[in-house]
């Protein structure tokens, strides 16, 4: 190790190579270790005021952890049923939304991937745009078309498909659709990346041997486009579990987010290490279901981000 | 101009992790010689320079130039500019701005730089270069340029990294005759590294052939051809024909082999083998493809090889002429065009005869790599 | 004819899924120009640009547009510090430790925002109390919080955006720059940041739009200084108005604008670069003119058309005076209005009518009170339960006051609006 420093240093200079390491040191270890340590010892704490931190009541409990599962203490239920139907809601709405927007992603990733000239360029633009339009007003845009006098319900009606307005909020559509809408760019982006790289000749060869366009897909694109795919995948799910502005804007009234949950145990109960400890069993759920998805179709962590 | 800053290396020892990338190095170069390190790819001869540019810490032992340690001071304070390999010119400075950035550094005006920038291009033949951009210039012209920044710096020792392995064969030719004319106008000390034989010899003063980290022999350009230390030296650096053998008796500077394949064959030793070689060792003796003549049908003795002509071919200046030879290498034979009708000998068996002085005897060693 | 087939669903499956991506910013964005009270399309009432002025005189949103500025400010320079850094790093590192620092470094992408919220302030509250600080330190600031919260994970796309870059430099640059005597912090400014210039650019925009937009870390970490996105959260969640669409079309016109501008200046870079590849340099003097900013540049005639459509658009703006429309469909609605009141008063009057003639029949011993008399003939047109489609609207939101769809209530009723423009 001190030969790796001093070759480091050797390399960057004394201050330059100062200034590195110590932005680096802050950043992982001040913005990204430390934080989520202190998270999970503040989650193993009771909710005490300020003057009794630290004070003799402050010992480490599993009581946050408990609240999830079995509800308030002397509750009538012996589940926390509402928290634990949200907490898996969640996961598997974000699952769909996963599974949704690769379905939608794919034939354009692909196509984006395997076409040249300049109308690609135009097209990359027109998907970034959005992107960089506030999340909010992106869910705003959405609750526009999907409100019960909204665009879409104008137009049925008017068109006479329906007879009533139809509730998009309610029944959740809406809120789907601006989870995908939302990610839309984060599961392209990978997946082009990867198919770009993809040599025509292969798809070609595919075809000269008489493979069907769909085979060409499963035994050549797909495979090759694996890391982009896992990627884009976990980005999305990720994102989409830990969404926040959607379900606040977007969400029918009777279905919260987990996320929902967390916020309201920090802002309207004031109980943070309540929030603290739903907070960490949402991240290591992910983590933990990314983990085991990427074992199953044998991808490596090395590819996430690429 | 002076005489120059002289390099010193002195029981040069450069390891990463376990790999010895040098090992004990001794080396004095004169001050305002142009000197070679020459040897195949991975053999070390980058490392040494990367430690006299300071880019690298010895591991053990020194470098001195013109007799100061370097221990301790880095490349911004060494007296010494590198020429890299790929020339490393700045690609969003213009050409000008390149070759002054040494005084931009020491913080010159605009004007003082523009006007040496100005010098500079002419003394490398390329004025009114000076505001393009380097990806704009043509190889041998990047070539001068990067020259010229590295001499703009004043260094009292210029470090030049296989420079000129990018360029096209008759540019390369060109550069070649270029450069030893810089060299001799600015008087400073070159430190040239190649694996190229032929810029080796005819560019330098004197030449360092370098294996796998060690150094086989440091001399001028002709005593390396004519009179190498080693098996790899003498294989190295041109074509050379090798015998396998084992030495039979030594008669003062020559000897008598007796090879695997073409009987007992008389040699020279070479200078740093004289005394060393003993009857009984194993030995390697060169022949180089045009010393030798094709003698008459039947002629045998001491200095005469007898094989059987594979193919031949024509090459213009020479006709070339591969026989089969020892350890399934061909022996090659050059004879030189000079009007004479060649015979076809091709499935045919010829003799050939050398002269004593023209085969070399080294102890059996490593040869180069084809 | 299998392939046009093909061809064909491919162009008709990228309409559609460019109508998803970009028709809600579209329609988002032509709800700012309607005068209904509810930002909607249909149906179309009064071309106005009341909203925007509507905007501008936002005290909270003029305040969060501020707080955004100085936050993203903050952010684009930690975070572009700290993801060039981070990159430096990856570049060098001891190879045994590379693949651990790639995932410390690449993890705050994939960690939720509220957990990095979170954990950010749980963090420095703590620091804070350690200190023995007060409420009001620094480290308890919203600004500083939300700045180190953003940077945590925006620094992760910074780095992979600088680091692409920082591939494909040659080192041997920066040690050419040492040899010629230059100390590492010139060669780095010197060489290395200009080489690095174009990806460093690229990291501040994103890191600046990351930052604008950001909502997850942000909702924990603001503290007294709310973000635009943090008002436009609290705007939209109990109740919306065409003035957030103005503010939308606001930002749609500007990134579109910045987009078409960045991609011109591409396109004309290219151009640049191909026309020197095969000229000289006295050529050149004369040849990069700005017709040829438009030669075979797409994004430069877009640019230039929506350039003038804003201007047109502006233009119009200031001369245009919606006042007779809207008092058209005012005058329109309260005629409906009154036209239904008469109605309910005559279905009214014949129930009274009918109760008195049953009460008659039952010898009217009992007087019933004249209740609906009490609720006056506007009772029911203005009573919130008949607001339609707005109220219902925002059923979604229990909290959500009725003094958001706007002052003229009922009146702009859409059931009530038969007829269009």
């Amino acid at each position: 190790m001190p030969g790796f420093l001093k070759e480091f240093f050797n390399r960057n200079g004394i201050g330059m190579g100062a200034a590195i390491l110590g932005l680096v040191l802050f950043w992982t270890i001040g913005l990204i270790i430390l934080p989520q340590l202190s998270m999970l010892d503040f989650s193993f704490r009771p909710n005490l005021p300020p003057p009794e931190i630290g004070g003799p009541k402050d010992v480490y409990t599993l009581e946050n952890y408990k609240y999830l599962i079995y509800g308030p203490e002397g509750g009538s239920q012996s589940y926390n049923a509402v928290d634990l139907r949200v907490f898996f809601r969640t996961l598997l709405a974000a699952v769909c939304v996963t599974i949704f927007n690769l379905i939608l992603c794919y034939p354009i990733a692909y196509y984006l991937g395997q076409s040249k000239g300049n109308h690609i360029r135009i097209f990359a633009i027109m998907l970034i745009i959005p992107y960089w339009i506030n999340e909010i007003l992106r869910a705003f845009a959405l609750r526009i078309i999907f409100g019960e006098t909204g665009v879409l319900n104008t137009l049925f009606v008017g068109l006479g498909i329906w007879d009533t307005p139809f509730d998009f909020i309610r029944n959740d559509i809406a809120l789907y659709a601006g989870l995908g809408y939302a990610y839309i760019l984060l599961m392209i982006f990978p997946m082009y990346n990867v198919i770009e790289s993809l040599d025509k000749n292969q798809i070609e060869a595919a075809r000269d041997l008489g493979a069907p366009w769909w085979r060409i897909h499963w035994r050549v694109v797909i495979p090759y486009a694996k890391p982009g795919i896992s990627s884009g995948c976990t980005m999305v799910f990720m994102l989409s579990a830990g969404a926040l502005a959607a379900p606040q804007i977007l969400g029918g009234p009777s279905s919260l987010w987990f996320t929902q949950l967390i916020y309201q145990q920090f802002n309207d109960n004031n109980d943070w290490p309540q929030g603290a400890a739903y907070a960490i069993v949402l991240l290591v759920t992910c983590i933990l279901f990314v983990l085991a998805m990427m074992r199953l179709f044998k991808v490596n962590m090395g590819d996430i981000g690429k | 101009m002076s005489a120059g800053v002289g390099v010193d290396l002195e029981n040069l020892w450069i390891r990463f992790g376990d790999f010895v990338a040098v090992r004990d190095a001794n080396v004095n170069i004169n001050g305002g010689d142009f000197f070679s390190f020459l040897g195949p790819s991975g053999c070390g001869k980058t490392t040494i320079l990367r430690a006299v540019s300071g880019f690298l810490d010895p591991s053990e032992g020194k470098v001195l130039i013109g007799g100061k340690d370097m221990r301790g001071i880095g490349p911004n304070k060494r007296p010494t500019a590198l020429i890299f390999q790929n020339l490393a010119l700045f690609p969003l400075m213009k050409v000008w701005e390149n070759i002054t950035f040494s005084l931009e550094i020491s913080g010159a005006s605009a004007k003082e730089r523009r006007k040496r920038a100005d010098e500079l291009l002419d003394m490398i033949a390329l004025p009114d270069q000076g505001d393009k951009l380097p990806s704009e210039l043509s190889g041998g012209q990047r070539q001068r340029v990067a020259i010229a920044r590295a001499l703009c710096a004043e260094p009292d020792v210029l470090l030049l990294d296989e420079p000129l392995s990018a360029l096209d064969l008759k540019l390369r030719q060109h550069m070649r005759t270029e450069l030893r004319e810089i060299q001799k106008r600015v008087g400073i000390t070159f430190i040239y590294i190649t694996h190229d034989q032929g810029e080796a010899l005819t560019m330098s003063d004197s030449i360092a052939v370098m294996r796998a980290g060690v150094i086989d022999q440091i001399a001028d350009g002709k005593t390396i051809y004519n009179d190498p230390n080693t098996a790899f030296a003498a294989s190295f650096v041109g074509e050379n024909n090798v015998f396998r053998g084992k030495v039979k008796q030594i008669m003062g500077n020559e000897a008598l082999i007796s090879t695997n394949r073409s009987g007992e064959l008389v040699a020279r030793i070479s200078s740093a083998n004289q005394g060393k070689l003993k009857a009984g060792d194993d030995a390697m003796m060169f022949i180089r493809p045009e010393a030798f003549a094709i003698a008459a049908d039947g002629a045998s003795g001491d200095h005469f090889v007898t094989a059987r002509v594979n193919h031949e071919e024509f090459e213009g200046n020479v006709f070339n002429i591969f026989t089969e030879g020892d350890g399934g290498k061909e022996i090659k034979v050059s004879l030189p065009n000079l009007g004479q009708s060649f015979d076809d000998h091709t499935g045919q068996n010829i003799t050939l005869e050398y002269e004593t002085r023209n085969a070399v005897l080294v102890p059996a060693g490593e040869l180069a790599a084809e | 004819m299998n392939n046009s087939f093909l061809r064909v669903s491919i162009w008709v499956y990228l309409v559609i899924f460019f109508l998803y991506l970009l028709g809600p910013l579209v329609i988002m964005s032509v709800t700012a120009f309607n005068s209904s009270a509810f930002p909607r399309m249909t149906p179309w009432e009064c071309l106005t640009f009341q909203w925007f002025g509507e905007l501008f005189q936002d005290q909270r949103i003029l305040n969060g547009i501020k707080n955004s500025l100085i936050i993203g400010a903050g952010t684009v320079v930690l975070s572009v510090a700290m993801g060039l850094a981070g990159a430096l790093m990856l570049t060098q590192i001891w190879p045994k430790l590379r693949a651990t620092y790639y995932t410390i470094i690449i993890a705050p992408i994939l960690i939720p925002g509220v957990v990095l919220g979170i954990s950010t302030l749980v963090f420095w509250d703590r620091i804070n109390r350690m200190l023995g600080l007060g409420a009001d330190s620094f480290l308890s600031n919203g600004i500083f919080l939300t700045v180190i919260g953003q940077s945590t994970f925006i620094a992760s796309y910074c780095m992979l955006v600088l680091v692409a870059r920082l591939q494909r430099y040659d080192v041997a640059l920066t040690e050419a720059a040492l040899d010629l005597g230059a100390t590492h912090a010139q060669a780095f400014r010197k060489i290395l940041l200009p080489f690095m210039r174009p990806a460093i650019a690229s990291a501040a925009v994103l890191a600046f739009l990351a930052s604008f937009e950001n909502y997850n870390t942000t909702t924990f970490t603001f503290g007294e200084y709310p973000t635009l996105t943090i008002e436009l959260a609290q705007k939209v969640r109990y109740g919306i108005t065409p003035a957030i669409s103005a503010l939308a079309f606001i930002i749609v016109a500007l990134t579109v604008f910045f987009a078409l501008l960045n991609e011109a200046k591409l396109k004309r870079q290219e151009l640049v670069a191909a026309a020197r590849k095969s000229a000289t340099v006295e050529e050149l003097a004369g040849k990069i003119k700005l017709p040829s900013f438009f030669a075979g540049n797409m994004a430069a005639v877009l640019l230039v058309v929506f350039a003038v459509a804003t201007i047109t658009v502006v233009g119009t703006a200031t001369a245009y005076n919606p006042g007779q429309c809207i008092a058209n469909v005012k005058e329109q609605k309260r005629l409906e209005a009154d036209q239904r009141i008469q109605e309910l008063r005559k279905q009214r009057e014949e129930q009274r009518k009918k109760r008195e003639a049953e009460e008659a029949e039952q010898g009217g011993a009992q007087q019933s009170t004249p209740k609906p008399s009490n609720n006056s003939g506007f009772g029911n047109v203005f009573a919130p339960n008949t607001l339609g489609g707005d109220a219902e609207e925002e059923s979604s939101d229990t909290e959500t006051p009725p003094s958001n769809n706007g002052g003229f209530g009922g009146v702009f009723d859409p059931n009530s609006l038969q007829t269009d423009q």
